[in-house]
């Protein structure tokens, strides 16, 4: 008896064995790469969406509460893209150091300006989120915000790392002007050219690269397109001179195939985070991989 | 009258006087406004139109064997299985659902169900938030950690009835009950949870307190809290799928009374004992991807009743050995084949009825089958409509100490709509 209760308390102290490493969750892979960066070897970061999904209705998987159960920092995306999902776990999770009002909570949509904030409010209007496109990443002058408050965020929790997180953030966004730079030669050549996208997804970047943005695959967002919609597109695409269909990887792709082959524009796969694709492998790539994209066809 | 028209007249002046000028001061944000502090409210609306091939006051009659509790007696029918069986158009029930943290400490949830026979609290509970070690204090009134579909509110029922085997352990509302429940996340990597719950225990299928007297019998009630439950949950992903898994366990004394007045007869039945179910329940889902999926889920139920039935009938009472054990499984399965559209078909039966007073086995149908095919149609998610056909084994008619059995054929055609802001669902 005595062993077994040892043996009990033994296998109790392994399991919730605490590193003096951070242990960072987030929502989606793209925060998670941004906290690699930053974080170093000073954090274990997860991500618990994966990109092959729609980020909007991710699976609430019960292996996501054991993970938040033992979080000592949440960062989420924010602008209501989780609201279909997260807060049932973190209810769930009896973690109180990541509840929104905690320390170990972090909002990202909080770091920076949100654009199409719908006036009014109906779900006559589809799927809105009513502070705004919560795709906010998807532009990258919108990465300093975030890896500063990322930054901001690991010291309030581990001030003895201060020093540390300080240089990775420098170091990341020393990478990161180096990237721009390289990616503003290459979108240049974008500049007016139209576009059409199956969901607003991509609007930041859009307006980042100087593309417009003729129409939408759905007709509101959340709802697939009915038939008198896809009519009403390929009038526009007869009318507008449209280069391409930038379609993401978790949406349905019939109508953008439909819509490419009878109209010869091109359909763009484009990876909305961090590992939709091969090529998206981290923040940066996620960025390399859409302009190699809409560079080279 | 003209005396009073004119200072009616006078005051209706002042006063519309006086609301010019408050209407200028509204430019100003009123101070104790607490509109900021609004919860999460929601309401849900389910309605149905439904067929059958039997009358709807045939319906009524008819019972599934051997869980009506006190079945013995011919002419008394207690059918607790209250599905909607009116034909035709119904509302099956409205659901208003507040929800907000009330301080740093608790979180309150309330839900209110409006039906035919008015508005009555369906759930209302405190969850705690601030306890450590990945402890949570649940209390109030609300349903059961126990098994898997008890805690799904019916709005998000892959089929549109309960499964035959919660209805007939539990009643048409579940286990519904007034009490607190502990729950733990264990610190592990993969996900452990336990729970245990402390119940008033007046679920009238399986449980119940109350006392009674039957000829010189006198059974006094029984304490409170009277039931216990108890679960544990592990779950697994492999790739893209994800499996859950569940014990369950529910324990509690018994009593049951009823009465019988005619003309001619005064009958009374009455039933003392010890409840005990046994739950497992499976959950799974796998994402083909990502916009088809497959998910089961299905649970196995067992329970066993021992004690005393009380009998008196006009002339003499009557004491027996009872013992009862019963079982029965639901098993369903969902494909979401397009990005609205899902299909689904249910299996379910009853089995193992089993009912010995004084050692003498009843004769009971011993297996009561339930088949179920509904595909439903999501334009979002705040809207379904849902077309279901259920193929029904498990209904008898009574009649002198027979059985005979009614099949029957339903369709429903159910449309389940929802507004405001209500909270995201678990796996």
């Amino acid at each position: 008896m005595k062993k077994l209760s040892f043996f009990i308390i033994y296998s109790f102290l392994l399991l919730s064995a605490h590193s003096n490493e951070l242990n960072v969750i987030t929502t989606y892979p793209y925060i998670a790469s941004i906290v690699e960066n930053i974080g170093g070897d000073k954090v274990q970061v997860t991500a618990l969406a994966s990109a092959k999904w729609d980020p909007h209705t991710i699976l609430p998987k019960p292996s996501y509460i054991a993970q938040l159960r033992k979080a000592d920092l949440l960062i989420i995306n924010g602008a209501q893209l989780e609201i279909g999902w997260l807060p049932q776990l973190i209810r769930q999770a009896n973690n109180p150091k990541i509840h929104f009002e905690s320390t170990g909570f972090l909002d990202l949509s909080k770091f920076v300006n949100l654009i199409d904030v719908p006036k009014n409010i109906s779900r006559a209007s589809g799927d809105v989120h009513p502070e705004g496109n919560p795709h906010y990443y998807m532009d990258y002058m919108n990465l300093y915000q975030i890896a500063e408050a990322i930054k901001n965020k690991l010291t309030e929790l581990n001030p003895e790392n201060q020093r540390y997180f300080t240089e990775n953030l420098n170091k990341f966004k020393e990478k990161l002007n180096g990237k721009i730079q390289n990616w503003e030669a290459k979108i240049k050549n974008l500049y007016g050219i139209k576009v059409i996208e199956y969901h607003k997804i991509f609007d930041y970047f859009i307006k980042r690269a100087g593309l417009v943005l003729a129409g939408t695959i759905e007709p509101l967002p959340g709802i697939p397109p009915s038939s008198k919609h896809i009519e009403a597109m390929e009038k526009l695409i007869m009318m507008e001179n449209i280069k391409f269909i930038l379609q993401d990887v978790y949406n349905p792709d019939d109508a953008a195939n439909y819509l490419s082959k009878k109209h010869n524009i091109k359909m763009l796969k484009l990876p909305h985070d961090v590992g939709a694709v091969d090529g998206a492998k981290d923040i940066f790539s996620l960025f390399d991989f859409i302009i190699e994209r809409l560079n080279n066809d | 009258m003209k005396p009073y028209s004119l200072s009616l007249l006078i005051i209706f002046i002042i006063l519309f006087d006086n609301y010019t000028i408050t209407q200028e001061q509204t430019v100003k944000e009123n101070p104790f406004s607490q509109s900021k502090f609004v919860p999460d409210i929601s309401f849900i609306i389910d309605a149905s139109y439904l067929y059958h091939n039997i009358k709807n006051h045939e319906f009524e009659e008819l019972q599934i064997p051997g869980i009506s509790s006190l079945h013995s007696n011919a002419t008394e029918t207690h059918n607790h299985t209250h599905i909607t069986n009116q034909k035709g158009f119904n509302l099956n029930y409205g659901e208003l659902y507040i929800s907000a943290t009330a301080d740093p400490f608790f979180d309150l949830t309330g839900i209110l169900h409006l039906s035919k026979s008015g508005l009555e609290i369906e759930e209302g509970y405190f969850v705690t938030r601030k306890l450590p070690l990945g402890f949570q204090l649940k209390g109030g009134k609300f349903y059961s950690g126990f098994g898997k579909i008890n805690e799904q509110h019916p709005h998000i029922w892959d089929f549109v009835e309960q499964p035959l085997i919660f209805n007939s352990f539990f009643g048409s509302e579940g286990l519904n009950e007034t009490g607190v429940q502990l729950n733990w996340i264990a610190p592990t990597k993969f996900f452990l949870s336990t729970g245990v719950e402390v119940f008033q225990g007046e679920n009238e299928p399986s449980f119940g307190t109350q006392g009674f007297s039957i000829g010189s019998n006198e059974i006094e009630a029984i304490e409170h809290p009277n039931l216990l439950t108890g679960f544990i949950s592990t779950s697994l992903d492999i790739d893209d799928f994800t499996g859950l898994l569940k014990f369950s366990i529910a324990s509690g004394k018994k009593r049951e009374v009823h009465t019988h007045y005619s003309e001619t007869e005064h009958e009374e039945n009455a039933i003392s004992a010890k409840t005990n179910i046994f739950g497992i329940s499976i959950t799974g889902k796998y994402l083909i991807d990502p916009i088809k999926s497959l998910s089961f889920q299905t649970e196995y139920l067992y329970r066993t009743v021992k004690g005393n039935k009380y009998s008196y009938d006009s002339t003499a009472a009557t004491v027996y050995d009872l013992e009862r054990n019963q079982s029965g499984l639901y098993s369903q399965i969902v494909y979401k084949f397009a990005k609205r559209w899902r299909f689904g078909a249910r299996y379910e039966f009853l089995e193992n009825n089993f009912l010995r007073l004084n050692n003498i086995s009843e004769k009971l149908p011993s297996y009561l089958p339930r088949y179920s095919a509904m595909i439903d149609f999501n334009p979002t998610e705040f809207s379904r409509i849902r077309f279901q056909y259920t193929y029904d084994r498990s209904r008898y008619l009574l009649e002198d100490l027979n059985y005979s059995i009614k099949a029957i054929h339903q369709i429903t055609l159910q449309i389940n709509l929802s507004i405001g802001a209500h909270g995201a669902h678990p796996f």
